[in-house]
């Protein structure tokens, strides 16, 4: 019996989600996470959840094994990578701190860029120059660069990244430091840029390989052991892990690249979102995942999560593939306060984990969004997490009536303040990932999860004009179930302008050759059936003189001059679509070719279940008077308990659901109604 | 009245319409200036002209966009003023800009027709290369608040006169595009906000927000002690033989705020300020201090006074040439700070560099045959603060361009970078030790290359604060290192210039310095073993 096993190790906890291929049975349990060992954890969820399983299962059943972690992203935001050294072009050491050379507040004096990675004294630079054409301008001086290897050697760095200029068009000189560093320092973890991201620019390559030699070895290490504990425990499939892009990768390959899997966890929850939308009949897709201290909302066109080439982590640049998630520093714990301009604010100050919302009784005073949640009734008056978890309703009634005072307000309508605020807050980070790149979010489908996200899920998508919300079975579980069923996946990418005027297809189809030769040793090495492999190409493209680049997929089949034509009308649509205009008589030129290699992995689809009575009075445990903000006024709403919800229950709003993590709200004037998967699809009233 | 949870949520729309139009101009246009360097500003204007959301780019802009408005209404009746118009502008001496090259464009909002907000943004064209700085005639051509585009289609005859005076109308025709797509984008989403809330709701939000600045600056203001504040600094230039003296009196009185500057008479050099440039500066200078956080609209002008001498360097009476007003600009932000660190120490740092240091070259790409014009501001060091050091390399104050990426720059222009990086013992010694300033050394790959610099702080030094030493001056180099005067000089095939930007200042006295941060500094050559011994009272092996 194929069992499948897809383990998120989270900062609090770590989610343990399991499938049986033959039954489509599933089943989810959580540990809490070891940060002093990580992998710890990892293994005791899985041996729990294997002994919770009915029937009789060992590891060495197990035929998938998909794992999300946070190790890489906590090194960066920790900075407790290792002792780092760098070899650059010279002349350019101090690039790595100049950056862009803009400083990170526009008016906030005290706001200061983040310490360099590589301090000044471990920035090398050797003789070498090439020009913009690839040509070599000054040739590499080898002694120097085995005397500066040496040198960081002696320093005793753990780890070695080589960035010189335009080693995107020839990795030449930075392949023959490397073989120098091989000689003379084999310990080293080496990182070249032209290996880690071949790509134009040169600060954001380099702080991108800069990074990827920080946490190399510490996620060498990590996977390594994990490696070892799990062939000990006795798995015998090829354990993967989960990256940045949505897909999954060998471990062996993340040791070599980790900065790629910088931000995997948001990236499962959202590869997770897309697919139970998708079973659900929902392919374009907002997803919004709100938790404690900050909120991710993402894009999906088509049920594929949109992709992006580089963000910013803690105010440094790591370009590589990963899905466009925007983060905001807003959540369920977020401090409620009054500014000097009489404003309520929400965030970014969080109450956390501890204290905590005052709610939780363990000296927060402040008010957080939760608190307000409690106030209007919305949330459980007495206890959260299924009862295990007692709260002071009263305390936060205090908090919030104190604000309240300052403002001439009542209670209540404080807290619908403080969720407005939010809201708008909210709002603004969906506009970013959709209006601004060019997509109306009133043909989408709102998709809520996180412990915060089915409560605010409906009254965002009013102010958005999105017309549906669906909130999954297990909203706290998304990203383990995303890594269920997740691609394995890598993506080559070579940037060589080329103008796309006639006779271009020749130049197109080198590039892609090139790079679909390195997807197929991909393949090979990870040993990926030839039914299972898929190739995609995208270029990225842009007029002549412009300097950013829009991705347009480039179809299957033979690069001709016909092809080409087709695909410089889909960049005119697409520039017109994002930008408001297209210049159909400016040259079109491609900057970087861009090859998805992907491994497809079987998605178990279980058949939706036929749907019942529409009468929900079964699944009702209770009533909580709640004050809503659209009727003005208190009203007893019904409580109904997610795990009695049947296919088919209809639920007008107001209503209310409570499960083990979260509570969704129903409004009035909106209505619910619950799928074959169990899912809560809330139709907005009013919506086209 | 209107709930401020509702202008709070509305306040944040419009904020992210200026943001996305930003976002529109930087990835549509041409010029290696905007696209690259980000050097424009967007900005929202409710119907009476006044700012209601800027997007955070560049603060002196603020001052180009201020008059706008109010010189288009001043030239067109209302009646004429249509539906698809775009009106154009440049020209500091009569509403609508700060200098020549950045060139507004502003487009009338129209909800049941009538002017229901203003769309704008800003650019600045790298154009109007190699002139010379008498009087504003020489700089550019002079563009009044006219229209440029009617039903979205620009107009061809405007146009055609524009391109004329540019030496580069390729870039320019493209950048222009991009400029009325910023604007057009602006025009969709406020409508679909007005849509969404009623016109009447947004009016009423855009006054109230105004309000709320105002109340945030007075708060600000309130909270710093009574009293008149003096400073002087002097201002030098490589435009001058000697150097101007400049000051400000600064009172604050409970929750309002005067400034009195001291200024000469303005100079047949490029150095003036108009006083729009001299308001947005002295706002940037005033919020850092009171607020950081308070939106970036009109409200926080009005508890605000500032007065200098008409006909003077910092407001100037036309003709004065006006191209390189920055580098005055950021002597202002010092001088505000310098004054203001007399109250509240805690809260302002020691000079920056003071600079915005440009060098920009022009001539025939022998690639192309094409006349090319690439302008570079270069940042420098930051000033420290009663808790940290300052920033080594970056843009201070009035301005925040980002550099141009040398993959792209070689790629684009017949120019090679030679180096890029830290001035070595730059940075004014301190308890907390001022940033390092910035150089760069480029060199021509033909002949015929025209260079122009422009800096300050030549001659002076950016003061440090407590105690603080001051930062390195700035210079400009040949490649041997030879200094070479003046701004301008004709560059052959291999010939170098470097340029070295300011320092900053430090603060504190550098006795008290962390042993361990002075270690550092000499490890990693920040500082000199001589700088250790003699500020730092250090001695080294080096």
């Amino acid at each position: 019996m194929p069992l499948r096993i897809g383990v998120d190790a989270g900062g609090t906890f770590t989610d343990v989600y399991l499938l049986d291929e033959e039954s489509g049975n599933t089943a989810v349990t959580k540990v809490s996470s070891t940060p002093e060992d990580p992998g710890s954890a990892v293994i005791s969820g899985v041996l729990r959840i294997l002994e919770e399983f009915p029937g009789d299962h060992a590891l060495n059943s197990v035929a998938y094994f998909a794992h999300g972690t946070t190790v890489a992203t906590n090194t960066l935001l920790q900075t407790t990578g290792v002792r780092t050294g760098l070899i650059t072009t010279q002349g350019f050491r101090d690039l790595l701190e100049l950056g862009r050379q803009r400083r990170p507040r526009l008016y906030d004096l005290s706001a200061l860029k983040p310490e360099p990675f590589v301090p000044r004294d471990l920035r090398l630079e050797v003789p070498e120059r090439l020009r913009h054409d690839g040509q070599v301008a000054r040739d590499l001086d080898l002694d120097r660069v085995r005397a500066q290897v040496r040198r960081l050697r002696d320093a005793g760095v753990e780890a070695v990244a080589v960035c010189l200029l335009y080693s995107y068009v020839s990795p030449k000189h930075e392949q023959a430091i490397g073989e120098i560093l091989a000689e003379e320092f084999p310990e080293a973890y080496v990182s070249l840029s032209s290996e880690v991201h071949p790509e134009f620019r040169e600060y954001e390559r380099l702080s991108t390989v800069v990074t990827n030699a920080y946490v190399g070895p510490i996620m060498s290490r990590y996977l390594g052991g994990l490696r070892d504990a799990l062939d000990a425990a006795g798995l015998r499939c090829t354990p993967y892990v989960t990256q940045s892009n949505g897909g999954i990768i060998s471990f062996g390959e993340s040791q070599r690249l980790p900065v790629r899997t910088a931000l995997s966890g948001p990236s499962t929850g959202v590869v997770g979102a897309a697919q139970v939308a998708a079973a659900a009949g929902f392919r374009d897709v907002l997803t919004f995942d709100m938790g404690g201290t900050s909120t991710d909302v993402s894009l999906v066109n088509d049920a594929t999560p949109r992709t992006v080439s580089g963000i910013e982590i803690a105010g440094r640049p790591v370009h590589a593939p990963m899905l466009d998630i925007n983060t905001v520093g807003a959540g369920g714990g977020s401090i409620a306060w009054i500014d000097s301009g009489g404003h309520l604010k929400t965030g970014p100050r969080s109450a956390g984990a501890a204290p905590g919302p005052v709610c939780y009784g363990q000296g927060g005073t402040e008010p957080t969004v939760t608190d307000a949640n409690v106030v209007l009734g919305i949330l459980h008056q007495t206890h959260l997490l299924a009862g295990t978890m007692a709260i002071d309703a009263a305390a936060a009634h205090r908090a919030v009536e104190a604000m309240a005072g300052r403002l001439g307000m009542s209670a209540e309508e404080a807290a619908t303040g403080i969720v407005s605020v939010v809201t708008a807050n909210m709002a603004r980070a969906l506009r970013v990932i959709s209006v601004q790149r060019g997509h109306n979010p009133r043909g989408y489908c709102l998709v809520a999860f996180g412990g915060a996200g089915p409560l605010h899920a409906a009254r965002l998508a009013r102010e958005l004009g999105i017309p549906h919300v669906l909130v999954p079975r297990r909203p706290g579980a998304l990203s383990a179930l995303g890594m269920l069923t997740t691609d394995l996946r890598t993506d080559h990418a070579r940037t060589q302008v080329t103008r796309l005027t006639d006779g271009a297809a020749t130049a197109c189809a080198t590039a892609f050759s090139g790079l679909q030769t390195e997807a197929e040793a991909w393949f090979a090495h990870e040993a990926i059936p030839e039914e299972r492999r898929v190739l995609r190409r995208v270029v990225d493209l842009r007029y002549v003189g412009q300097n950013y680049e829009l991705s347009v997929p480039l179809p299957g089949g033979p690069v001709t001059e016909d092809a080409l034509a087709r695909l410089r009308e889909d960049f005119h649509a697409a520039h017109e679509r994002m930008y408001g205009y297209r210049a159909t008589g400016d040259t079109v030129e491609a900057v970087t070719f861009r090859v998805e290699a992907i491994g497809t992995v079987d998605v178990p689809h279980a058949a939706p279940e036929p749907l019942g009575d529409p009468d929900a009075a079964a699944a009702v445990t209770g009533h909580r008077s709640v004050y809503l903000a659209e009727s003005g006024g208190r009203a007893d709403v019904p409580v109904h308990d997610r795990a009695r919800l049947r296919p088919g229950h209809r639920l007008p709003g107001p209503a209310l659901v409570d499960q083990y993590d979260t509570t969704t709200l129903v409004p009035p004037g909106d209505e619910a109604v619950v799928d074959g998967h169990h899912n809560i699809v809330i139709t907005i009233g009013g919506a086209p | 009245m209107i709930d401020p949870v509702q202008v709070e949520v509305i306040g944040s729309a419009l904020s992210s319409i200026a943001d996305e139009m930003g976002e529109t101009l930087v990835k549509a246009s041409y010029s290696t200036n905007i696209k690259e360097r980000r050097d424009c500003t967007t900005a929202l204007f409710d119907a009476r002209g006044r700012t209601l959301a800027q997007a955070e780019h560049i603060p002196i802009h603020l001052g180009s966009l201020m008059g706008i408005v109010d010189a288009v209404r001043d030239r067109y009746p209302d009646e004429a003023i249509r539906d698809g118009d775009t009106f154009i502008g440049n020209d500091p001496h009569t509403g609508g800009g700060t200098h020549l090259p950045d060139i507004v464009l502003v487009t009338p909002i129209f909800v049941d027709g009538a002017i229901a907000a203003w769309a704008t943004n800003l650019a600045h064209h790298a154009d109007f290369a190699d002139r010379t700085h008498a009087h504003i005639y020489t700089e550019g051509l002079r563009i009044p608040a006219i229209r440029f585009a009617r039903d979205w289609e620009i107009n061809d005859e405007v146009f055609a006169l524009i391109l004329l005076n540019c030496q580069v109308p390729a870039e320019r025709v493209a950048d222009f595009r991009a400029q009325l797509a910023a604007n057009r984008c602006g025009v969709r989403r406020y409508r679909e906000l007005c849509d969404r809330y009623g016109q009447g709701v947004l009016d009423e939000a855009g006054a109230a927000l105004l309000d709320y600045t105002e109340r945030k600056i007075r708060a600000g203001i309130a909270a710093i002690p009574d009293g008149t504040y003096a400073a002087t600094d002097v201002f030098d230039s490589d435009e001058l033989d000697g150097e101007l003296d400049v000051g400000l009196e600064l009172t604050v009185d409970g929750e309002e705020m005067r400034l009195d500057f001291t200024a000469p008479p303005q100079v047949r050099a490029s150095l003036n300020l108009v006083f729009t440039a001299l308001q947005a500066t002295v706002f940037y200078a005033v919020k850092t201090v009171v607020d950081p956080d308070a939106p970036a609209n009109a409200g926080l002008h009005r508890p605000i006074t500032v007065d200098a001498p008409y006909g003077s360097l910092l407001n100037a009476s036309p003709p004065a040439a006006v191209n390189g007003r920055t580098q005055c600009c950021q002597r202002v932000v010092d001088l505000v700070h310098a004054a203001l660190a007399q109250a509240v120490p805690d809260r302002v740092i020691a000079a920056c560099n003071s600079a915005v240091t440009a060098a920009t070259f022009s001539g025939d790409d022998p690639r192309t045959g094409a006349y090319y014009v690439y302008l570079e501001t270069i940042g420098g060091g930051y000033g420290a603060g009663a808790c940290f050091d300052g920033m080594d390399g970056v843009q201070v104050h009035i301005t925040n361009t980002s550099n141009l990426p040398v993959e792209s720059l070689e790629a684009e222009y017949p120019l090679l970078v030679e180096e890029y990086a830290l001035v070595d013992d730059s940075g004014g010694p301190g308890r907390h030790r001022g940033g390092m300033g910035i150089q760069r050394r480029i060199r021509a790959e033909h002949d015929g290359c025209v260079c122009n610099t422009s800096t300050t702080r030549l001659r002076s030094k950016p003061w440090g604060l407590l105690g603080g030493w001051p930062g390195a001056s700035a210079r400009v180099t040949d490649g041997d290192g030879n200094p070479l005067p003046g701004t301008v000089r004709t560059l052959s095939d291999g010939q170098v210039v470097a340029v070295f930007t300011p320092g900053a200042g430090g603060y504190g006295d550098p006795r008290e310095r962390a042993p361990e941060d002075v270690a550092r500094d000499l490890r990693e050559e920040r500082i000199s073993p001589q700088t250790a011994k003699e500020a730092y009272g250090v001695e080294s092996d080096g």
